[in-house]
């Protein structure tokens, strides 16, 4: 009886302090709530400038929009040589302590870009309030801090238009990629090099920071979405854009919607299709010590517009625009992988693929992989379709009219 | 005093509850790269035939926990000494997996909070379970098992469904990932954690109906066993070989990619609820090893008595035992190498071995 005695006041003795329970607490109304992230080159060397743009609670309180006193958020910066000494050295700054979880954009300056990146990610990776799944854009002619100051129409919080924006164009038009920080650290540890999308301010960047810009139907300053950065080695080399960029992703296999304008007869890119459904598969192979890039695409698209009669009611038609489809389509994969291959930067997988599949192989190509890569050989195949033309056949143009 | 008894379901939901302890959540077999699913599988046969080992020597002496027939089988004085050397190895396993559950505690959300704390808490809870009897501690595991498996669902099903798995990761695989498979198989991944099943040579003497040990016991390790196997393959799937090798706690990371459609989010929560439940029966089966072997040894009568000086100890060397998250995983594989491999497999088989020569030729008395 003794013993139980002990036994039971010793273990309510420790339970009493389980009644304390909130060791870990934190009051919503003393989080600052980081949206987005920014990180550029700081003034000295090795030392990086951080920019928080923190929400604004009593302007994005309510649903419709706005308040039209307070800007949605407020931008704070730190300089510091590690990411996370400047994440903590802006309490100086901030009322709040800076919360994470919720940050969804990390935007990174060109300067920063150009002089490389691949070490910066490790506190991304380390912590558990930041979040892999969270954008990475690089500013493009600007620094990241400015990219974040810029107030957007329509969505109240900027990083999470700029974040939207991304997606939609991702989406729908296929000249950018959805990178996300987990993704940039597998194309770091691998054996390839990655791209990023790029972000820029379209206009003027100082009335872009101010409530302002939103009385206006059309603002003075937006931010765009514009090409991809090319990385080698964690440093950008140069930016791909338009139907390069695009071409870039249709290799990566990250096509999910884009418009493609084809040449009919004489007229140039005069019929628009839409491609809904596309499947990249790549194999490389090394024949006689040089490899070979086979490129496989199916892609299936309806056509949306044409510019000058097509009698689409006949299947030989259709099958021409299948061919001009896939000709236009190989143009542009074939332009990607050689402007890639004239910066030698290896930036679809073809290392990671070759190594997975062949990894004798790979050994005797690692050292030199990316002066192979730049003689590599690229055999592109495509098979395109026109499953449907919209709720027309024939256009209302007549076959001979001007 | 009643004695306690325990039913086969039971028995089969408290083996796979203790598998997935702490098995699930840290990376297990790191030498195999993206192969580590089929060292698994290819653990698994292993694993079984360990257990048909305790099992058999349970079948011979239904009676007994594993102290007492090593006695029975060594004779008094070697067997005795051998029994002997389970208290401290099973104590400081237990603790192993409590400091394993309170450093994923604070370094997946209670970062401000003292380990101690932490893990006090774990083992009040575990302590008042075993106060309370082996048998309450066996219709608990009966509802947790269908927790368990709910939350593994929802999990999978949200990885799968986010459209996060990349087979690329898994295949192909070549003929030195096989080699480096099985060398990780065996013994790693046999002992660890298979070869922890010995801590059932306590609790079978509960059984009710010992010919039905058998059936639930494989049947439990098999599924364990293959769903273990694909959680990593999903994990590996997920974020690669290299992510995968690098991260404390790897399903954690890959929980936490999951978003679905903007809406489905942060389910980390799930991860950190399935380690504690995991841990809680793991340790508790530790602890009641070290009870049961204790008792008999030293002859206490009542085997609750032993209950809050076990806690204690476990408590106090899962702070002591390691400095650091990486100073434990080194002790972990030493320990592994070296120690576990003795007593989860040499001493049964040995017992085993000497028992038969004995039976046959009439040794015993």
């Amino acid at each position: 009886m003794r013993v139980k005695w002990i036994l039971r006041s010793v273990i309510y003795f420790v339970m009493l302090s389980l009644l304390t329970s909130c060791w870990n607490s934190r009051e919503l109304g003393e989080l600052g709530i980081v949206s987005g992230f920014g990180i550029d080159k700081g003034p000295n060397k090795d030392e990086y400038r951080v920019t928080f743009q923190v929400v604004n609670p009593s302007a994005t309180a309510t649903s419709t929009g706005a308040s039209k006193n307070h800007p949605p958020v407020t931008i704070y910066s730190s300089t510091d040589t590690t990411v996370f000494g400047a994440l903590r050295k802006t309490s100086k700054k901030a009322a709040r302590q800076l919360f994470f979880a919720h940050t969804q954009l990390v935007v990174i300056g060109e300067s920063l870009a150009r002089s490389g990146i691949n070490d910066i990610f490790d506190v991304f990776e380390r912590s558990h309030e930041l979040r892999l799944n969270s954008l990475v854009l690089v500013s493009r002619d600007a620094d990241a801090a400015s990219i974040l100051k810029v107030i957007l129409p329509i969505e109240s919080l900027p990083a999470m238009g700029i974040v939207k924006k991304n997606k939609n164009t991702a989406g729908v038009w296929g000249e950018n990629r959805d990178v996300n920080i987990f993704e940039l650290i597998n194309g770091i540890t691998g054996e390839s090099d990655f791209v990023i999308s790029g972000v820029r301010i379209n206009g003027d960047e100082q009335e872009g920071m101010k409530l302002s810009n939103l009385d206006q139907t059309e603002v003075k300053a937006l931010v765009v979405m514009s090409g991809l950065g090319v990385f080698k080695d964690g440093k950008l080399v140069d930016w791909m854009d338009g139907p390069k960029a695009r071409g870039t992703v249709w290799v990566q296999d990250k096509i999910k919607e884009t418009s493609i304008n084809i040449d009919y007869k004489n007229k140039k890119k005069s019929v628009s299709v839409d491609i809904n459904l596309s499947k990249t598969k790549v194999k490389v192979k090394i024949r006689e010590g040089i490899p070979v890039f086979d490129i496989h695409i199916k892609e299936k698209g309806i056509v949306n517009e044409t510019k000058s009669f097509v009698d689409l009611s006949k299947g030989d038609e259709i099958l021409k625009l299948e061919v001009s489809l896939a000709e236009q389509t190989k143009k542009e994969v074939t332009q990607a992988v050689e402007t890639a291959q004239r910066m030698q930067t290896d930036i679809f997988n073809f290392a990671n693929e070759l190594k997975r599949t062949n990894p004798k192989a790979w050994k005797s190509v690692e050292k030199d992989w990316p002066a192979l890569f730049a003689k590599g050989k690229l055999n592109v195949h495509i098979d395109a379709y026109i499953r449907s033309t919209g709720m027309r056949l024939k256009p209302y143009l007549k076959e001979n009219s001007k | 005093m009643r004695k306690e008894v325990i039913s086969s379901y039971q028995l089969f939901a408290m083996i796979v509850l203790f598998e997935f302890g702490t098995a699930l959540v840290v990376p297990i077999g790191l030498e195999s790269g993206h192969a580590v699913w089929v060292s698994i599988l290819m653990a698994l046969p292993g694993g079984i035939i360990l257990y048909l080992i305790y099992n058999y020597l349970y079948l011979e002496f239904p009676t007994m926990n594993i102290s007492g027939y090593t006695q029975k089988i060594l004779g008094k004085y070697i067997g005795w000494t051998l029994s002997l050397l389970y208290i401290p190895v099973l104590l400081f396993n237990g603790s192993r997996n409590l400091r394993e559950a309170g450093d994923l505690l604070i370094a997946a959300s209670y970062d401000q909070t003292p380990v101690f704390i932490i893990n006090s808490m774990m083992v009040i809870a575990v302590m008042y379970t075993l106060y309370k009897g082996i048998e309450v501690f066996a219709r608990s595991a009966e509802i947790y098992f269908f927790v368990i498996i709910l939350m593994g669902l929802i999990c999978n099903f949200v990885v799968i469904a986010a459209g996060l798995v990349d087979l690329k990761n898994l295949f192909p695989l070549h003929s030195k990932d096989w080699k480096d498979a099985l060398a990780s198989a065996y013994p790693n991944i046999l002992i660890f954690p298979f070869g922890e099943l010995v801590c059932f040579t306590t609790i079978f003497p509960h059984f009710n109906k010992s010919h039905k040990a058998r059936r639930a016991g494989v049947m439990a390790i098999v599924l364990s066993g293959l769903l273990l196997c694909f959680t990593h393959a999903i994990e590996i799937a997920v974020l690669g070989e290299n992510i995968y090798s690098r991260s404390t706690f790897p399903i954690f990371t890959t929980i936490t990619l999951v978003n679905l459609a903007n809406f489905i989010q942060r389910l980390d929560a799930l991860v950190i609820l399935a380690l504690v439940v995991g841990v809680f029966f793991k340790m508790s089966i530790y602890c009641y090893a070290v009870m049961s072997v204790t008792a008999d040894l030293f002859k206490v009568r009542e085997i609750r008595n032993l209950t809050l000086p076990v806690g204690i100890v476990v408590l106090f060397s899962s702070i002591v035992s390691a400095e650091s998250y990486p100073v434990h995983m080194d002790e972990g594989k030493v320990f592994l190498k070296y120690i576990l491999p003795i007593l989860c497999a040499v001493i049964p088989l040995l017992l085993v071995i000497v028992h038969y020569i004995r039976k046959k030729f009439g040794l015993y008395r």
